[in-house]
């Protein structure tokens, strides 16, 4: 009995003892954040729920009693048709930057360590710019009389309005969100060892079927992270709809805007905000889900 | 030979850089032939191969295979099956996905997959395990894999890219001996790229030794171990003396030469040697030294010489002895653990002898 008493706590002690050291360490290197995020976003939210379940008052903004009328408004064809609308540009943005980005990511995760030094500056140096100045730089290029216009213009071609629509606000969404598409499916490609190419097509697969066979499944966790980012913050956007979209066609973040800065109905804009991050966090967990699942079966990698 | 060969290469040259030049490589090999490229890293062996599979484009040359220009088509169009270094299986296919890869390409039926992959199966012993996914599997059962992913195939040539070198050392030589039997068997004509000479001559009919993108020499396993074209050669395969010498003169006994060292050697005459000083060189294998105690050597062999033993390695199977001999020529010796090796110890005076015909003269 003694000897196996001794040898189980032998096994056991080191894992105990590890467990022991590092549970302080962790959460003394992670406290700082954790602080920050309850005191600026967590309390703040609890807040914005806080308004979401009250009436509004056009005089005191709020009165004390619960419902969920705010809720229930969500439901009317004209905010069915806000969600409807900031859905489908949020999807027809992802379905772009995945259809741009796809081949990019590709490229730069086999380029030599220069080329990709070079690429990754060019990718993201965009980043550095700020939202407001890129948009502006947009409207030269889109507007009436700008660049798209003058060149169909000199080609004897009509000019077509592309500021102030939805194509203005999906370029736009495009241009700023492409890095957060590729960078994800990069670090995915890059997993893929050029040798599993090499193998498919030793085993009789052109690159059409080496693609479709071996790159994109193996690539799907990247994939789904660069939806996921690019789809979550497209929905939200707010500067680029509100500068090249028009305000009769707008998104959910310009809604949100508008009931609380020009018609203070802050239950209002609270319930639509509570609604959009319930929607957005679903989907991430079914995201984080279905990647962990996939790997889960490939351990080997 | 009047057989026609299965794969022809001819004047293979691969430029990477003015600098960097693989070939130009000539070789054929007859149907059913296992062939293996043997040389150190950066010979150009791993780029023979991939010419082959078409993973890199040839500067020059031409590539045969069943009398048809191989050359020029892609890569997926080559009949010839490549089992890869790191095997290569596609982690998100379960084995019966992976084997089934290429059989899925060629549109084959449902009951004929399952039927080709079954039999595959059970070819490299893995039945049972199709529903498994490779990182479930250990080295060798992903060897195997990879091996039953090329033959299900049927491809008219195999190729091997140093197969065995993640394996440990038992398990390599369990699938060096398990890859020849399948080989024999099935007849199919083979390449196999290794850096390991023991492997080489184990499992080849021929073997082609490159070094710095040439051939150095193609033969079968005992040519190239017992006749070495080339110092190089005789480096590279196995252990052995080797000794700058020149030749002193030609006796009705053998060619005598005399190494740097001053020790005179009579060698058994082989071809032509000549030379002027100190530009050949002579080989003696470790284990065709004969060793024994003064006096009691047998025979009247012209190379008879006392020496000292200054270390005893001892390997188990093996005893290697480092010998000092008079004139200063340090020798190594293989001797099998045997009886009268037993005795053998360090600072011993001991009498050598080397039979001419165990002597080889090299040009350099």
């Amino acid at each position: 009995m003694s000897i196996q008493a001794t040898s189980a706590s032998l096994a056991a002690e080191p894992r105990a003892t590890y467990g022991v050291r590092a549970r302080p360490v962790w959460a003394a290197l992670a406290a700082p954040y954790t602080l920050f995020l309850l005191v600026l976003l967590i309390v703040p939210f609890a807040n914005v729920a806080f308004f979401s379940v009250h009436s509004y008052s056009p005089t005191k903004i709020l009165l004390p009693e619960l419902t969920l009328d705010n809720f229930a408004k969500l439901f009317d064809l004209y905010y069915l048709r806000l969600f409807g609308r900031t859905f489908r540009l949020g999807l027809i943005t992802t379905i772009v930057c995945v259809v741009l980005g796809y081949p990019l990511a590709y490229f730069l995760a086999r380029a030599r360590p220069r080329v990709l030094a070079i690429g990754l500056f060019l990718l993201i140096m965009p980043l550095m710019v700020s939202t407001v100045i890129r948009v502006f730089g947009w409207i030269v290029i889109l507007g009436r009389k700008g660049l798209v216009n003058e060149a169909l213009l000199a080609l004897g071609l009509e000019p077509v309005k592309l500021l102030y629509t939805e194509t203005a606000v999906v370029i736009g969404l495009v241009n700023i969100f492409l890095p957060f598409m590729v960078l994800p499916l990069m670090a995915s490609i890059e997993r893929i060892s050029p040798s599993l190419e090499e193998a498919a097509q030793n085993l009789g697969a052109n690159w059409r079927q080496t693609f479709a066979r071996v790159i994109l499944p193996l690539s799907v966790p990247g994939l789904i992270s660069g939806c996921l980012l690019v789809y979550s913050i497209s929905i939200s956007a707010f500067v680029t709809p509100a500068l090249l979209g028009n305000s009769r066609e707008r998104m959910a973040a310009q809604q949100i805007y508008d009931e609380v800065l020009v018609s203070f109905n802050w239950p209002s804009a609270s319930s639509l905000a509570i609604a959009l991050v319930a929607l957005t966090l679903v989907l991430t967990f079914w995201a984080l889900f279905a990647t962990r699942r996939a790997g889960r079966r490939e351990r080997a990698q | 030979m009047a057989e026609r060969s299965e794969l022809e290469i001819r004047g293979l040259v691969k430029r990477y850089s003015p600098q960097v030049t693989v070939g130009p490589i000539s070789f054929d090999v007859s149907p059913g032939e296992f062939f293996s490229l043997l040389g150190p890293s950066g010979c150009g062996k791993t780029t023979t191969l991939r010419c082959i599979a078409g993973f890199e484009s040839l500067s020059e040359g031409t590539i045969r295979l069943g009398g048809e220009r191989l050359d020029h088509k892609p890569p997926h169009r080559r009949d010839v099956g490549l089992v890869f270094q790191n095997y290569a299986l596609f982690p998100h296919l379960s084995v019966f996905d992976n084997i089934a890869f290429g059989l899925r390409l060629r549109r084959l039926g449902k009951p004929e997959i399952r039927d080709k992959v079954a039999r595959v199966l059970q070819l490299v012993e893995l039945a049972g395990l199709g529903d498994r996914f490779p990182a479930q599997l250990s080295g060798g059962q992903q060897q195997r894999v990879a091996i039953a992913r090329s033959l299900v195939l049927e491809p008219q040539l195999l190729m091997f890219d140093e197969p065995l070198s993640n394996l440990d050392l038992k398990l390599r030589i369990q699938m060096r001996d398990e890859l020849r039997s399948l080989q024999r068997r099935l007849g199919k004509t083979a390449i196999y790229v290794t850096h390991d000479q023991t492997e080489a001559l184990a499992l080849s009919d021929r073997i082609a030794v490159l070094s710095h993108g040439h051939i150095e020499q193609i033969g079968t396993p005992a040519e190239i171990y017992e006749r070495p074209a080339s110092a190089f050669v005789a480096e590279f395969i196995g252990s052995s003396n080797l000794f700058r010498a020149r030749i002193m003169e030609q006796t009705s006994e053998g060619t005598i030469v005399e190494t740097e060292a001053g020790l005179r050697l009579c060698c058994a005459r082989d071809g032509e040697a000549s030379g002027g000083p100190y530009d050949i060189s002579v080989l003696m294998r470790p284990e065709r030294v004969q060793v024994h105690a003064p006096g009691n050597g047998a025979g009247s062999s012209p190379n008879r010489f006392p020496a000292s033993i200054a270390e005893v390695t001892y390997l188990g199977e093996d005893l290697h002895l480092g010998l000092t001999l008079d004139g200063g020529q340090k020798l190594r010796v293989a001797l099998k653990n045997a009886n009268a090796a037993r005795s053998f110890a360090a600072m011993q005076e001991v009498e050598i002898v080397v039979d001419p015909g165990d002597i080889r003269i090299l040009s350099r």
